[in-house]
């Protein structure tokens, strides 16, 4: 039944999904950029500004605050997360005692809430009784003051979130790693291949797929941050460690400025779709070639 | 395989340090919510201390709101993931069996749709949703849940249901089934694995979710996590023990969950996220 495929019933079957994601998502990310182009509040009839709200936020210190705080921290996160990722990915391609109890072990960070990983990290950094502001006092370093100096803030929501998402990025390369078929190990073996080597020739641009699409999804994810900085810090001191979804929020749901939150919103789709191009064109043709032979 | 010392050295060491950084987070604050506050609070940390429910008596006693969330958060997963699954697997059918250039249209929206930001379709859904009366509703954040799942879901199960030989839906059909009933009857019996890799994801997200919660739900639909943020900021500082035994309490369930469902999580993550 796959040659000429009635069209009416499978509409029928992909309905339900599609409209939950046109109907909750898509529509009113259209709408956003309506209301982007116009002055309103809550129970308040919108004005169009035009491109107002945009030169507003393009204007404010705190949006370029926010800007290149959440790219600091996206680069340092999804870098961090795929070095490790890669390096879990090797150590357990190698072999591993008790493989799946280590396995469990390494994804149960999976299954912690943002919120729980939150209370986990303000307590092992507190500045009074936190076991690694100990650690590093006794390691003769200063403690980490992250409810004081911006700076390191956002390197404990980075820490937080490389250490939430590491087991996604690991997974995706564990199992690139696996799919690479073993005689190719042999065979640059029987060519003398160092272990190093073997990494370089036939590991590591065989794993480059799947480093992009593990890199790609965690770049679209993590741009959109926003509870790790808002229950660690909440944007503050005095608004220097905001991202933009904190900087969003707090335009939108604290200073009513609901057209400035909504420019602020379409540059955030429209950044992440930037980021996805390429990801979208390899996509896109897929897709064709898959449902329209 | 030459077995270098050294080499097992570092790698015996490697493995230690993945453990501790996977699993001293959450062991510690496990193991701290059965310390009084003086055992929480010394310094240098101490591992040998005579263990109490205190916090958890005390949870109890004064954050009733807390096991309301964790009853809000039940029911919320449950709805998200069978929304969810069951439109996932209903699609992933479509995308499996059927070829249309609609179809690649549809498919590839699908998956644009999930490059969206969550927090910028809560600025128009945020006044739609209090017009039609809806927040701080169990149904608003099932709606919400589910949605944000769908397209990983679909995805998983056409993989999951491309599997199942093509010979099988079409011998039924010969017998007179129906394509319905060949879906339910066949197809989702068939590809119980896929469906229960997208529940894994749904669940674990749902459980979890702070976000929507957040910003959808006051008082009445209050999840676990939001009652957890709740406590971090209480006015009065922070009282360690009773949020060590709240988080504990949110989260050993789903994490009993993801270590005996891991080898679904695997298999789901690699299905959604390396095939398209």
């Amino acid at each position: 039944m796959e040659q000429r495929s009635p069209l009416l019933p499978a509409l029928g079957f992909i309905a339900p999904v599609q409209l939950f994601v046109g109907v909750i998502i898509f529509i009113p990310a259209l709408y956003v950029f309506w209301l982007s182009l116009t002055e309103s509040s809550f129970g308040q009839a919108p004005v169009f500004v035009g491109l107002a709200n945009y030169a507003r936020v393009l204007a404010d210190p705190y949006f370029w605050k926010a800007l290149v705080n959440t790219v600091i921290v996206v680069l340092i996160v999804v870098h961090v997360e795929l070095l490790l990722g890669l390096g879990m990915a090797l150590l357990f391609a190698s072999g591993v005692p008790f493989r799946p109890l280590l396995l469990a072990a390494v994804l149960a960070p999976y299954a912690v809430s943002e919120v729980s990983a939150v209370v986990m990290w303000r307590f092992l950094f507190d500045p009074e009784v936190g076991f690694a502001t100990q650690a590093l006092t006794a390691l003769g370093l200063p403690p980490l003051e992250w409810a004081v100096v911006p700076w390191q803030g956002l390197l404990l929501v980075s820490l937080l979130s490389i250490w939430l998402h590491l087991p996604f990025t690991f997974v995706i390369l564990y199992a690139a790693r696996l799919a690479i078929p073993g005689e190719l190990y042999e065979a640059a073996q029987m060519d003398g291949a160092s272990g190093f080597a073997r990494f370089r020739r036939v590991t590591l641009p065989l794993l480059v797929p799947a480093m992009l699409i593990a890199m790609l999804f965690r770049y679209i994810f993590a741009f959109r941050l926003f509870s790790e900085v808002w229950l660690l810090t909440g944007g503050g001191p005095a608004r220097q460690t905001e991202v933009l979804a904190v900087y969003l929020y707090l335009e939108a749901f604290r200073y009513n400025a609901f057209g400035d939150a909504a420019a602020t919103g379409w540059l955030l789709v429209v950044a992440s779709l930037v980021l996805a191009l390429w990801y979208l064109r390899r996509l896109y043709k897929e897709m064709f070639a898959t449902y329209a032979p | 395989m030459r077995r270098n010392p050294l080499l097992m050295a570092l790698k015996g060491i490697a493995i230690l340090v993945v453990l501790a950084w996977s699993l001293i987070p959450i062991a510690m604050i496990m193991v701290s919510s059965f310390k009084t506050d003086r055992d929480i609070f010394a310094v240098p940390p101490r591992l040998a201390f005579q263990p109490t429910w205190t916090n958890y008596v005390a949870l109890w006693e004064r954050w009733g709101d807390f096991f309301h969330g964790l009853l809000n958060s039940l029911i919320v997963t449950a709805g998200a993931t069978i929304v969810a699954v069951l439109a996932s697997a209903v699609a992933g059918y479509a995308y499996s069996r059927f070829r249309h250039k609609v179809l690649a249209g549809s498919a590839f929206f699908l998956i644009f749709i999930r490059l969206i930001p969550p927090i910028v379709i809560t600025l128009p859904l945020f006044p739609a949703v209090n017009w039609l009366g809806l927040n701080d509703t169990h149904f608003i954040l099932i709606i919400l849940y589910a949605t944000f799942f769908v397209s990983l879901g679909t995805l998983v199960m056409r993989t999951f249901i491309d599997q199942i030989p093509k010979e099988v839906d079409e011998a039924a059909h010969l017998d007179g089934a129906s394509r319905l009933q060949v879906l339910y009857k066949l197809i989702l019996p068939l590809s119980a694995q896929g469906m229960v890799a997208v529940a894994v994801f749904v669940i674990v997200y749902a459980w979890n979710e702070f976000l929507f919660a957040f910003i959808f739900t006051t008082t009445r639909a209050k999840t676990a996590p939001l009652v957890l943020s709740e406590m971090i900021g209480a006015v009065e500082g922070v009282e360690w023990g009773v949020l060590f035994a709240a988080s504990t309490v949110q989260l050993l369930p789903v994490l009993i969950f993801v270590v005996l469902a891991q080898k679904h999580l695997v298999a789901g993550l690699t299905a959604g996220s390396t095939k398209g």
